[in-house]
C-alpha cells in the first residue's frame, strides 16, 4: 500500500528530527555549560530560563530563519551563500564547529536516506571543501524535498534542539527525568514564539543576536572542565 | 511639500588615503556634504599612519536620517578613523537613524577605527551597515562601544531599538570571499529582558572588537585573552570567520561591563598589543585634539 505524500513527511520528519539520529547533538551544550559552571544554571527553573532565552535568541535568529530562507531559495547558488553566511555570522569558535560537524552528520545521513538533487550536490560540495554544512540548512533542504510545509519544518527543527539540549541538562546539572519531561512539554510555548518571531525576519537579521549568549559560548572554550563540546 | 528622495543622505564624507615615498600616508581626496565633517589630519607617530577625526556639527543623529562614510586605503598607506566625541541618536519618531560605512582596504594596507562610545537615548532607534573588502595582506581593526543611553527617569536601556551589521569580504584573484559578519541586535522595547541572561547578563555597556590579519597567531590570540581576563569586564574572546579566507584570521572579542572606561580601557589595550606584535607599533595615544 502506497503512503499518502503527508504521512511519508511526517515519517521522515520523525526520522531525522529524532534526537536518537546519530548527529553528536547529545555532545553540545551551545553555551549552557558556562552558565552551569558560574553556577547561574542549577535547577529545572533557572536551565527553563536558559533555554527560552536560547529559543528567542539564537533558534529564531539563526536556525528558524535559516530553515524560512532556504524555502525561499530560487537556485543553488543561494544554498551556497546562505552556508557561507550561517558559518561567517557564527562567532564563537565551538558554535560554528559544532554547526558544521552536526550538519555533516545529517547531510551524510539525509543524502543516503532521501537522495534529492540538492542535497547531493550539497553533500559533493562539502566533501570537496567548498561548502561548509550547518545542520538547520541541511535540515530544510531535506523537509522542503519531503514536502514538509515550512512552518513545519522550522517548529520540528526548534523543538528537536530545545528536546536535545534539555536531555543534555537532565544528564549534565543533573535534572531528574520527570523534570526534563516537565521542562519539554513547556517549551511548546517557545517553538511557536520562534515559528511566529522568525516569520517577521529577513536574510540581514540572519545571526542577529545579543551579545550576553555569544560571550558565554566564547568563553566555553577556556572551562577548565568541560562535559560538553561547546 | 518636497519629498525626500529614499537615497538622500544627510551626511557623507568621503577619503581615499595614499602612502607618499617618504612612507606617510595623507588623504589623496576628500569629500564632504551635509552633516558630516573630516578635521585635519594628526600623525600620533613615527610610522606615517595618518589620523583623520570625523565630526558632526550637528551633534547627534536624527530620525530617519542617512549617513554614508566611505574610506579606501591605497597600496601601503594607514589610516586610522576616529571622532570628536559620541556619536548621539535621540528620539527619532521619524524612523531609526541610518549609518552606512564603506571601507576598502588595499594591499598591505592598514584601517583603524577606533570611534567614541555610541549613545541611544529614550526612544531612539540606530541601524548601522559596515562593509568592508579587504587585500588579503592588509590589517582591519573595528571597534565600536554602545552605551545604555539615558532617559529623564534614569533608566537604562530606554531607547527602542539598536542592529548593528558589520560584514568582512576578502579579494581573491576572481571572487570576494566572505570572513565574517558581526552583528548585534538590542530591542529594550521588545524584549522586556534585555538586561537578564544572555542578554546583557546584568551589565550596562557593551564593546565590540573585530580583528582581521594574516599574522594573528596563536601567541597574540592568548595575549588578547590574558588582557580580556585582566580587565574589569565580561570579554569573550574567539576566532571567528569562516576559515583562514586567502590565509586572512580573525578575532572577535565581545565585551560587557559598567563604563565606557571599562570597555575602552580593554580595546585599548588590545589594540596596542595587536600594534606591537604584528606592526611593531607604538601604543595607541588618542588624545583628543
Amino acid at each position: 500500500m502506497a503512503s499518502s505524500p503527508q504521512l511519508s513527511a511526517l515519517l521522515g520528519m520523525m526520522q531525522l528530527t529524532d534526537s536518537a539520529l546519530p548527529t553528536g547533538a547529545f555532545s553540545h551544550s551551545l553555551g549552557f555549560e558556562t552558565y552551569l559552571t558560574s553556577e547561574q544554571i542549577i535547577d529545572e527553573e533557572t536551565f527553563s530560563t536558559w533555554l527560552e532565552m536560547f529559543a528567542s535568541q539564537q533558534l529564531t535568529f539563526t536556525d528558524a530563519l535559516a530553515i524560512r530562507l532556504v524555502y525561499a531559495a530560487k537556485t543553488f547558488d543561494d544554498i551556497v551563500d546562505l552556508d557561507e553566511l550561517i558559518t561567517a555570522q557564527a562567532l564563537p569558535t565551538q558554535i560554528r564547529h559544532g554547526g558544521i560537524t552536526m550538519g555533516k552528520r545529517l547531510l551524510f545521513l539525509g543524502a543516503e536516506s532521501y537522495p534529492s538533487e540538492w542535497i547531493s550536490t550539497y553533500a559533493e560540495k562539502v566533501s570537496e571543501g567548498e561548502m561548509y554544512a550547518h545542520q538547520a540548512l541541511v535540515w530544510a533542504i531535506l523537509a522542503r524535498e519531503l514536502g514538509v510545509e515550512e512552518d513545519d519544518a522550522v517548529a520540528a527543527h526548534v523543538y528537536a534542539t530545545l528536546i536535545s539540549l534539555t536531555q543534555n541538562a537532565v544528564r549534565g546539572i543533573p535534572l531528574g527525568q520527570n523534570a526534563g519531561q516537565r521542562v519539554i512539554r513547556g517549551a511548546q510555548e517557545w517553538v511557536e514564539q520562534a515559528v511566529k518571531a522568525s516569520a517577521e525576519l529577513g536574510y540581514n537579521d540572519l545571526g542577529a543576536i545579543s551579545p550576553g549568549l555569544e560571550i558565554a559560548q566564547m568563553r566555553h572554550e577556556h572551562q577548565r572542565a568541560r562535559l560538553f563540546m561547546s | 511639500m518636497q519629498q525626500k528622495p529614499a537615497e538622500k543622505w544627510a551626511g557623507i564624507l568621503q577619503m581615499r588615503v595614499e602612502a607618499a615615498e617618504s612612507g606617510r600616508s595623507f588623504a589623496r581626496r576628500q569629500y564632504h556634504e551635509g552633516a558630516l565633517r573630516i578635521i585635519r589630519p594628526h600623525y600620533l607617530d613615527a610610522n606615517g599612519q595618518v589620523t583623520y577625526t570625523v565630526i558632526n556639527p550637528g551633534g547627534a543623529y536624527f530620525g530617519a536620517d542617512r549617513y554614508l562614510l566611505e574610506f579606501e586605503t591605497e597600496k601601503n598607506s594607514e589610516l586610522l578613523v576616529t571622532t570628536q566625541s559620541a556619536t548621539k541618536v535621540y528620539k527619532t519618531p521619524q524612523g531609526p537613524a541610518f549609518q552606512q560605512m564603506n571601507i576598502t582596504v588595499g594591499e598591505n594596507s592598514v584601517f583603524e577605527y577606533v570611534p567614541d562610545q555610541l549613545i541611544v537615548y529614550r526612544e531612539g532607534s540606530y541601524r548601522q551597515v559596515t562593509s568592508v573588502q579587504m587585500h588579503p595582506t592588509s590589517t582591519l581593526l573595528l571597534s565600536e562601544i554602545i552605551t545604555p543611553g539615558w532617559s529623564p527617569e534614569k533608566t537604562d536601556f530606554s531607547y527602542d531599538e539598536l542592529n548593528t551589521r558589520t560584514e568582512v569580504k576578502v579579494e581573491g584573484e576572481n571572487e570576494l570571499k566572505r570572513l565574517v559578519v558581526d552583528q548585534l541586535r538590542l530591542m529594550p522595547h521588545a524584549d522586556q529582558k534585555i538586561s537578564g541572561l544572555g542578554m546583557m547578563e546584568g551589565f550596562t555597556h557593551t564593546g565590540q572588537l573585530l580583528l582581521a590579519d594574516r599574522r594573528l597567531d596563536d601567541e597574540l590570540f592568548e595575549k588578547i585573552r590574558v588582557l580580556a581576563e585582566a580587565s574589569d569586564t565580561y570579554t569573550g574572546v574567539s576566532r571567528a570567520g569562516t576559515g583562514e579566507v586567502y590565509g586572512v584570521k580573525c578575532i572577535s572579542i565581545r565585551t560587557l561591563a559598567r563604563s565606557t572606561g571599562a570597555v575602552s580601557a580593554l580595546h585599548t589595550a588590545i589594540i596596542d598589543a595587536v600594534r606591537e606584535e604584528v606592526r611593531g607599533q607604538s601604543p595607541l595615544n588618542l588624545r583628543k585634539f
